[in-house]
């Protein structure tokens, strides 16, 4: 599913955020990436979803070599790719609904079905009485879950996490962390790249620890 | 949680030129919807660049106007060799007729000579007491077509028409024509100068508001791309908006234009010692008028195509 080799990332000449990453995921795993700050974890996820080119080596999603994918190639894999971001970026000025339906409109789905689907996923993270309310009007926690409902609307086959437990509280992280296992319990390959020791500790699964843009240690869990 | 596969729905209702169309269309009136303000400001500024260089056309196409008014004072005398009988002199018309460029050809006898020159020394005719018609030589007068009055044409056309027998001194004020031509070539350097750099000013402006105001959506242009739009996806809602907001800005221009003319420059005589409309002051000619609205969607095109560039990374 996500594999890989050898690959090197600078940002400039003295900056080398991933240095000789050898990594493979196989389909419906759940993994955690961590490490320190500048650790490279942002770094890996971004070359997943194609948003960076590695300087060196090979970057394999889905059986596509994503350094290989041209300009008009890469909206195709990422529509096969939930991303959580750490900021969330949600449109500030758009409803709940809009914010999710994008993901939808994008995919080319009419306004009904659009509808549906993204009432549908709304109730199923628990926040389905937002739909018309702006994220301005959102707390942290539902701010979250909507940048959660835009990633899984279209059932993607990977949900990349950037620090998605970052500013919530406890009861808040817990629930986040029970969907992205529902998720994966129906299949989907779930990367959360954190740097929260409890969250790990609590959740029982894959851990890979990256240092300096190298991976130091990986903890199977009990998957 | 149950998952839906994405196989079970049963069409993409925006799929097809059609349904994208639609879709692009319905997207690009929403943003204008949700982005009011930057979309007056834009549609004002184009309004006002367009009216600069409408009123620059105006004035442009009144003075070209009054250029080729004064070019009929462009006017050819030839006297012949010797008298002409009345057959020998309808003979010469007819060639004088038949070279190109020849407008009006019009026979003035010494009787019609003497007059003519009375006529100019209004107040001082007693100058020519005693003096008979038979001083004066008789002569043609030759008006030329529009496009055979400047320098070049004429000096032709004078060469011609020495060459035909019977002819002999030809005067046409050559030194006027001179000057006028210069004239005329300096003002249209002027005017291509001035309307070129409006031109250049008028983009950068435009293609500077569309540019701000596509800044202020970046966010939206950059999440689009990371949900997996297609490049077309993320730029045809805008350059739907671009054309609708030039559109709206150009005829808001052209709008405001025929209401200062009409409204104002037509109806000076009211209230001005002068009527601009009695001296000939014209307005823009449809083509202009369809070429302005045309440069406005244009406009609004360009200006969102170039923006788009910058702000879309895949």
């Amino acid at each position: 599913m996500i594999q890989l080799h050898n690959v090197f990332m600078s940002y400039q000449r003295d900056a080398t955020a991933l240095n000789g990453v050898t990594l493979h995921i196989p389909k419906g795993d759940f993994v955690f990436l961590t490490g320190t700050s500048g650790a490279g974890k942002s770094t890996l996820l971004r070359l997943l979803y194609g948003a960076l080119r590695p300087t060196r080596g090979q970057v394999l999603v889905n059986g596509q070599n994503v350094t290989r994918l041209t300009a008009a190639q890469i909206p195709l894999l990422r529509r096969n790719i939930g991303v959580v971001f750490q900021d969330f970026k949600l449109l500030p000025h758009r409803t709940v609904l809009e914010n999710v339906a994008i993901t939808l409109e994008v995919l080319g789905w009419g306004k009904k079905d659009i509808g549906k689907k993204v009432y549908h996923i709304l109730k199923q993270l628990g926040i389905e009485h937002k739909i018309n309310a702006t994220p301005l009007r959102l707390s942290g926690g539902e701010q979250q879950r909507v940048a959660l409902a835009r990633a899984l609307v279209n059932d993607p086959k990977i949900l990349l996490a950037d620090e998605p437990t970052g500013n919530l509280d406890e009861e808040n992280k817990a629930q986040i962390l029970s969907f992205f296992k529902q998720c994966n319990l129906r299949g989907t390959t779930v990367i959360i790249a954190t740097h929260d020791r409890r969250l790990i500790e609590n959740s029982y699964k894959k851990v890979i620890v990256l240092d300096k843009g190298q991976v130091v240690e990986v903890h199977d869990g009990q998957n | 949680m149950a998952k839906t596969k994405p196989g079970r729905r049963s069409k993409l209702a925006n799929e097809g030129v059609m349904g994208r169309l639609k879709y692009f269309s319905a997207r690009a009136v929403a943003n204008i919807r949700q982005n009011v303000f930057v979309n007056i400001v834009t549609i004002v500024t184009i309004t006002l660049a367009l009216l600069l260089i409408s009123f620059f056309l105006l004035a442009f196409v009144n003075l070209k106007g009054l250029a080729d008014d004064w070019t009929r004072r462009v006017q050819i005398t030839a006297y012949f060799e010797q008298e002409l009988d009345p057959q020998e002199l309808g003979a010469l018309r007819a060639r004088i007729q038949a070279l190109p460029g020849t407008a009006e050809v019009v026979y003035v006898g010494k009787e019609e000579a003497v007059k003519k020159f009375r006529a100019r020394l209004k107040g001082q005719e007693s100058l020519l007491d005693g003096i008979s018609a038979e001083v004066l030589p008789a002569s043609i007068e030759i008006s030329l077509q529009r496009g055979s009055r400047d320098g070049e044409a004429v000096t032709t056309y004078v060469t011609r028409l020495k060459k035909i027998p019977g002819i002999g001194e030809v005067q046409y004020g050559e030194e006027w024509v001179r000057r006028f031509n210069t004239f005329m070539n300096f003002m249209r350097i002027v005017g291509a100068l001035l309307g070129g750099f409006l031109l250049l000013a008028v983009i950068f402006i435009v293609s500077n508001t569309i540019k701000l105001t596509i800044y202020a959506r970046k966010d939206e242009l950059e999440l689009l791309g990371l949900v997996g739009a297609t490049r077309m996806f993320i730029k045809a809602p805008f350059l739907i908006e671009g054309v609708i907001q030039g559109a709206a800005g150009s005829s808001l221009a052209l709008i405001v234009l025929a209401g200062c003319y009409f409204g104002f420059l037509h109806n000076a005589g009211n209230f001005l010692s002068f009527n601009p409309a009695e001296m000939g002051l014209s307005f823009l000619p449809l083509e202009y008028l369809a070429a302005i609205f045309l440069g406005g969607i244009i406009l609004g095109f360009i200006g969102s195509i170039t923006s788009l560039k910058r702000f879309i990374s895949i």
